[in-house]
């Protein structure tokens, strides 16, 4: 059981990474990324294919977030000039353009196949001895100590106010003679830098990695995780993703003591669930279950 | 030779891009009335893709098949529009937005769990394709053609020649406006969903007849039905049949050179270099832009 439930603070505090990083675009700025998962997939195939190449393991983590960083940039440039309907339209199309390549890119990315075999983060360390989750554990508490410091010191600084001015009026900050435009793409930058962390803890804590793992589900599964906690809080963010993870795995027990649920009956379960709850949460709780935030109408 | 294969090539396309015009065209009556992108669009073709499916295990033919997708199809977004979109008409496009991708996995996992993810085809009899010339004419491919094209037909016809397609231009031209000379505007968004549902089903239905039914096709038709609406002018009926039929060629015609499996990249690459180029589309008149 301990194996377990290391196994899911491993995976819990994996997505946070993510939901922190949407919670800072579209919960903080009103960025609206629909494509999040590109961005995961990136750092994911990065950190796995620079590690097994020799790079050691904290450069491929730092690449990976760099690259998602990079690919956010000129995307966040395409939002500038964009109605958010359209972006978030072009945000899922740049996910799925992601996986196309990853999909296709064989000689880079091994297909449909994917890359298997990829080193955990105690063997690329060359730690033996303990459980490699913990190992990854530990790494994971870090980086999560250290993405809500950089959170929290962008939120509460003039930097912070002026990227909630932008998501609460843009047309006010325009008016007041200030440009969104670069907080806007600083910010994309950062949020996406966070879900590419994500993806290379994930690769290396799965050790295996294919296109089908990359799909738009994942997006909204942060989505709800964000939504559900309320979005714009940090708090909510990380109250959010432990729901989420309590629901995913719950998922599992649930086909135990259900019989006769077959393991892709139980997919369409997981979809329908998450469908379920986008649409419940936008109609009744848009500002999460824990209610609105002051200061926002 | 090579101009024969590149023809068929072209022949496909517009094929393939009638049924991304009638997708395109449910996503911009959505757009133009009820003013957010509605990313359930591909599901609800799915569902009418299954609708089909029931209308030909009864023995009802492409007929049965078309008039069974439709009305499934119509029948769940009508469903949705008064179980969740109605309420969401006040807060902003973001949330409708959200809210329609919770209906696309949930129609998706709904179909799938009850359906299974078989594959499954249309109990329709087999034909010879004929030669026209140099082009292999598949009977379906005139099937679907002539359906589309039908569909389209009833479509201006509703929304230039009715009292009720009138009103739905003046929603769609000016809200406040029309709310104000007296229109009713539930009525309008009652039967705007309608039609888009049936497009929607249709398009379903079309899509069955020419390749195989899973839960997970509509998905695939998403992204090349907006790149078709946004190409076409968000809100301009016109040029979403247009831009259909452009996606629908160009994704073909590409197909030598990029191979099959960039195909759906294809229509994602022209919606990228429309919006950096045009980003009111192709047949925006500045009049109408908002």
């Amino acid at each position: 059981m301990d194996i377990y439930l290391l196994a899911v603070a491993v995976v819990t505090l994996t997505y946070m990474l993510m939901t922190f990083g949407l919670n800072l675009q579209y919960g903080f700025t009103g960025l609206i990324n629909f494509g999040l998962v590109g961005f995961f997939a990136i750092g994911a195939y990065t950190s796995a294919l620079l590690v097994m190449a020799g790079v050691p393991l904290l450069l491929g983590f730092a690449a990976a977030a760099l690259l998602a960083a990079l690919a956010a940039w000129p995307v966040a440039l395409l939002s500038l000039r964009l109605r958010i309907e359209y972006f978030a339209i072009v945000m899922l199309g740049f996910s799925e353009t992601i996986r196309l390549i990853i999909t296709n890119e064989r000689w880079l990315t091994g297909g449909v196949q994917g890359i298997p075999g990829i080193p955990s983060a105690a063997a690329a360390l060359g730690i033996t001895g303990v459980d490699p989750n913990l190992v990854t554990l530990a790494l994971l508490v870090v980086a999560v100590g250290l993405v809500l410091a950089i959170n929290w010191r962008l939120v509460n600084s003039p930097f912070g106010r002026m990227i909630q001015a932008i998501r609460d009026d843009e047309e006010a900050v325009r008016s007041l003679g200030k440009q969104p435009g670069r907080f806007k793409v600083a910010v994309f930058m950062v949020g996406s830098a966070f879900a590419g962390l994500s993806g290379a803890f994930y690769a290396h804590y799965i050790t295996y990695i294919t296109p089908e793992q990359f799909v738009p589900l994942l997006t909204f599964y942060v989505w709800v995780a964000m939504i559900f906690g309320g979005s714009g809080r940090v708090s909510g963010a990380a109250i959010g993703t432990i729901v989420l993870i309590g629901f995913l795995e719950g998922s599992r027990f649930l086909r135990d003591v259900v019989p006769g649920i077959s393991e892709v009956e139980m997919a369409s379960l997981r979809l329908g669930v998450v469908g379920v709850a986008l649409m419940l949460l936008m109609r009744f709780r848009p500002d999460g279950i824990l209610g609105a935030r002051a200061g926002r109408a | 030779m090579d101009t024969a294969y590149y023809l068929n090539l072209a022949f496909n396309g517009v094929v393939e891009g009638s049924i991304y015009a009638l997708g395109a065209l449910s996503i911009t009556l959505v757009f133009g009335i009820a003013r957010f992108p509605n990313a359930a669009t591909g599901d609800v073709m799915t569902v009418g893709a299954f609708g089909g499916l029931a209308g030909t295990t009864l023995g009802g033919g492409v007929i049965g098949a078309i008039l069974a997708g439709v009305a499934a199809s119509a029948a769940v977004t009508v469903a949705f529009y008064y179980l969740l979109f109605r309420a969401l008409a006040k807060r902003s496009a973001v949330a409708s937005m959200i809210a329609s991708i919770g209906l696309a996995f949930f129609l998706r996992a709904a179909l799938g769990f009850f359906m299974g993810h078989d594959q499954r085809v249309y109990d329709l009899p087999l034909a010879r394709a004929t030669l026209v010339g140099p082009l292999r004419v598949q009977p379906a491919d005139v099937q679907v053609m002539a359906a589309a094209a039908a569909a389209l037909a009833v479509t201006f016809g509703l929304l230039h020649l009715t009292p009720i397609g009138r009103r739905m231009r003046a929603v769609a031209d000016n809200p406040d406006l029309a709310r104000a000379s007296g229109i009713n505007a539930g009525r309008v968004m009652v039967v705007m969903w309608l039609m888009a549902g049936a497009l929607a089903g249709l398009a379903g239905v079309l899509l069955g007849v020419k390749t195989v039914v899973t839960p997970d096709m509509g998905w695939d038709l998403l992204l090349p039905a907006f790149a078709a609406t946004i190409l076409g002018t968000i809100g301009n009926p016109v040029g979403a049949v247009l831009g259909g039929l452009l996606i629908g060629v160009a994704q073909e015609l590409s197909t030598p050179f990029v191979g099959f499996t960039y195909k759906i990249g294809v229509g994602f690459a022209v919606l990228l270099l429309m919006l950096m180029i045009r980003p009111q589309g192709l047949f925006a008149r500045n009049a109408l832009v908002r």
